[in-house]
């Protein structure tokens, strides 16, 4: 069993980070080359390595506008087998439905990665293990958290690009809420609302901070995401090895300010680069994939000034 | 172990499809996924835990031939009972340092077998103790004063039960203390202070219904849009509130949950449906067909629930499920 160990640096000790934007046109196009070719860049350690992929897998999606779509999870799992890596898990615990195995088969996953047994762990029903939590924004000290994340070489986070009636977007960082199982917390995961969104996801960030983030842009939901907003056709999968750059990236794509993200600008203490300076896109440029996402009334503070980025 | 004589009569006649799916699929992953603890894992192999130990025991005493798992049960219920802490709740897993929901499902277990009536009433009076967080009144008050308008639905005056000691009130974890609570009725274990309890869980578990009829986990309304129900805790409202059966509240619940039935995809939720419908008196087709071609496909993930609830569902369902039959 490995221990992961997230490394907590600020700011001005980090050195950049590098997020890449690849503009894909749906589902159907090519996913793996643009894959591969950016985890490549990233030089990151894969080869013969566990590494547990996390998509967001909220509930029942027929229609695939909810959850990561499954070509997204079918592409990286390939990409990384392709670089080497030995075992590629699929992992998540979903909040609100217990039934995980129906989310998946409402939304076809088995049709897009072979039989679930063998690759799929319900992170909601997983052994789990008593962890310290790396920081105390939210008190509650230690949570309980899978053995399959605790265990993994790499953590690979991967939203799908939605907006989120909470907690205003919702991305790589919000997306580590579904490794709190529920077995020891319930559906929904309240204790972590108790606590307080934003401070919870930084608590949980720094305990089990994602190595690497691969974020489903190709059709985004805006509005009242998660579950209940629009779908958002943006074009983009956006990746790095800095998951706070990575969302804030996302964000400034969705035309929203990552500097009023409360959850965003406290990772950025310690996670990662919230900056635009400190953040070397890779690819497209944000200015060529903007895409303005509608937010809920009480988000439009999101959005800035007129004239700011998307408003 | 004596085995109980079951107090009711089949409501709808089980198949032999279903027997045999039940006796041939689903009680051998039983079976095979006990540790040697005397416990079962949420998977074969996996450490032990109150609510698949519960849900084991549970399916287990509704074999036909109690001999044939007479061993597995006895163990099982040795686990359950050493796994009561010292406050008298029921942890997650063995070493869990407290009390979870759960405890009601620990209790409906034990309840089941007619055994170990102390543990029990002390896990029922445990639950009774246990306050929801969201239902204090100083909390109510300061949500009253400073809450955002619109944004949830609800009224926090009605209390039920919440998933861990000190936060909100969920559908599920209410409905599964009311089934304790029914179960024990004018038992000796009932605990002086449920009555209250039920009445406000009950109309609490009401107030969360979903617009269009059905529940999801607690949230009915989310600024001014409708929750959309799911099937679990649709199911578990259901079954708590069978009593009521006849109020429009329930006939939609299960209308929403027969409209819906079809485009179920999981196992799991199909066997929490054919119960409810089971106790609702619907006939519906067999699910076996559904049933077998899932476990073909995934071998229900290794779920030791979904095998559990499987096999609940395949027979017709205990008095612990269904207590009003005939009205």
């Amino acid at each position: 069993m490995n221990a992961r160990v997230t490394t907590l640096i600020p700011p001005h000790q980090r050195s950049i980070s590098r997020v890449a934007i690849r503009r894909v046109a749906s589902y159907q196009a090519e996913l793996i080359a643009p894959m591969v070719e950016t985890l490549r860049e990233f030089d990151l350690p894969i080869r013969g390595k566990t590494i547990l992929l996390k998509p967001n897998f909220v509930g029942p999606d027929p229609q695939n506008l909810i959850n990561t779509h499954p070509a997204m999870v079918a592409a990286a799992r390939e990409s990384f087998l392709q670089l080497g890596a030995e075992r590629v898990l699929l992992g998540d615990g979903p909040a609100l439905d217990r039934d995980t195995e129906g989310i998946v088969e409402s939304m076809h996953l088995r049709e897009y990665v072979g039989p679930l047994g063998q690759c799929f762990v319900d992170l909601n029903l997983d052994a789990a293990r008593k962890t310290v939590l790396r920081t105390n924004a939210s008190t509650l000290k230690h949570l309980y958290f899978p053995e399959t994340v605790l265990g993994a070489d790499l953590v690979v986070s991967m939203p799908r690009m939605k907006t989120h009636h909470w907690a205003g977007v919702t991305l790589s960082l919000k997306n580590m809420f579904g490794v709190v199982p529920g077995n020891c917390y319930g559906w929904p995961k309240n204790i972590l609302h108790w606590a307080g969104i934003n401070k919870s996801l930084l608590d949980i960030n720094s305990t089990v901070r994602p190595d690497f983030a691969i974020v489903d842009g190709i059709v985004g939901m805006e509005g009242n995401g998660p579950t209940q907003g629009t779908a958002k056709p943006c074009g983009v999968i956006v990746m790095g090895d800095d998951p706070v750059a990575v969302d804030c990236t996302c964000a400034r794509i969705m035309g929203l300010l990552p500097e009023r993200i409360e959850y965003l600008t406290q990772a950025a203490l310690l996670l990662g680069h919230l900056k635009e300076e400190k953040i070397q896109q890779i690819g497209e440029s944000i200015a060529e994939v903007l895409t303005p996402f509608e937010v809920l009334d009480n988000f439009k503070k999101l959005k800035g000034p007129a004239g700011s980025i998307g408003s | 172990m004596a085995c109980l004589k079951r107090k009711f009569d089949f409501l709808m006649p089980t198949t032999p499809e279903e027997l045999e799916f039940r006796d041939r699929i689903c009680f051998p992953m039983l079976a095979g996924a006990q540790n040697s603890d005397g416990g079962w894992g949420y998977r074969r192999g996996k450490q032990s835990a109150t609510e698949p130990t519960a849900w084991a025991l549970l399916a287990l005493h509704s074999s036909a031939d109690c001999n044939e798992f007479s061993s597995a049960m006895q163990h099982g219920k040795e686990w359950l009972l050493a796994a009561q802490l010292p406050d008298h709740s029921w942890p997650a897993f063995g070493e869990f340092p407290e009390g979870r929901w759960l405890t009601s499902l620990a209790c409906l277990a034990l309840r089941q077998y007619g055994e170990s009536p102390i543990a029990i009433a002390a896990g029922a009076q445990w639950l009774c103790n246990e306050m929801p967080g969201d239902s204090a009144l100083w909390r109510r008050a300061l949500r009253a004063l400073f809450a955002k308008r619109g944004v949830v639905r609800q009224n926090s005056a009605l209390r039920g039960w919440s998933w861990t000691p000190g936060t909100s009130s969920w559908v599920e974890p209410t409905a599964c203390a009311l089934i304790l609570l029914h179960r024990l009725y004018s038992g000796k274990v009932y605990p002086a202070d449920a009555e209250k309890r039920r009445v406000l869980a009950e109309a609490m578990i009401y107030d969360r219904m979903c617009p269009g009829g059905g529940w999801n986990a607690g949230n009915s309304e989310v600024y001014g849009v409708a929750g959309e129900p799911l099937i679990g805790p649709t199911v578990w409202a259901l079954i708590a509130l069978q009593k009521y059966r006849q109020r429009s509240e329930n006939q939609q619940g299960l209308k929403w949950l027969l409209s819906t039935r079809e485009q179920i995809a999981g196992p799991g939720s199909l066997a929490l449906a054919n119960i409810c419908f089971q106790v609702y008196g619907c006939e519906v087709p067999s699910i076996v067909p559904s049933l077998r071609r899932s476990y073909e496909e995934n071998q229900f993930m290794g779920n030791v629930l979904v095998a559990a609830m499987c096999a609940i569902a395949l027979n017709a369902p205990g008095e612990w499920l269904c207590w009003e039959r005939g009205r």
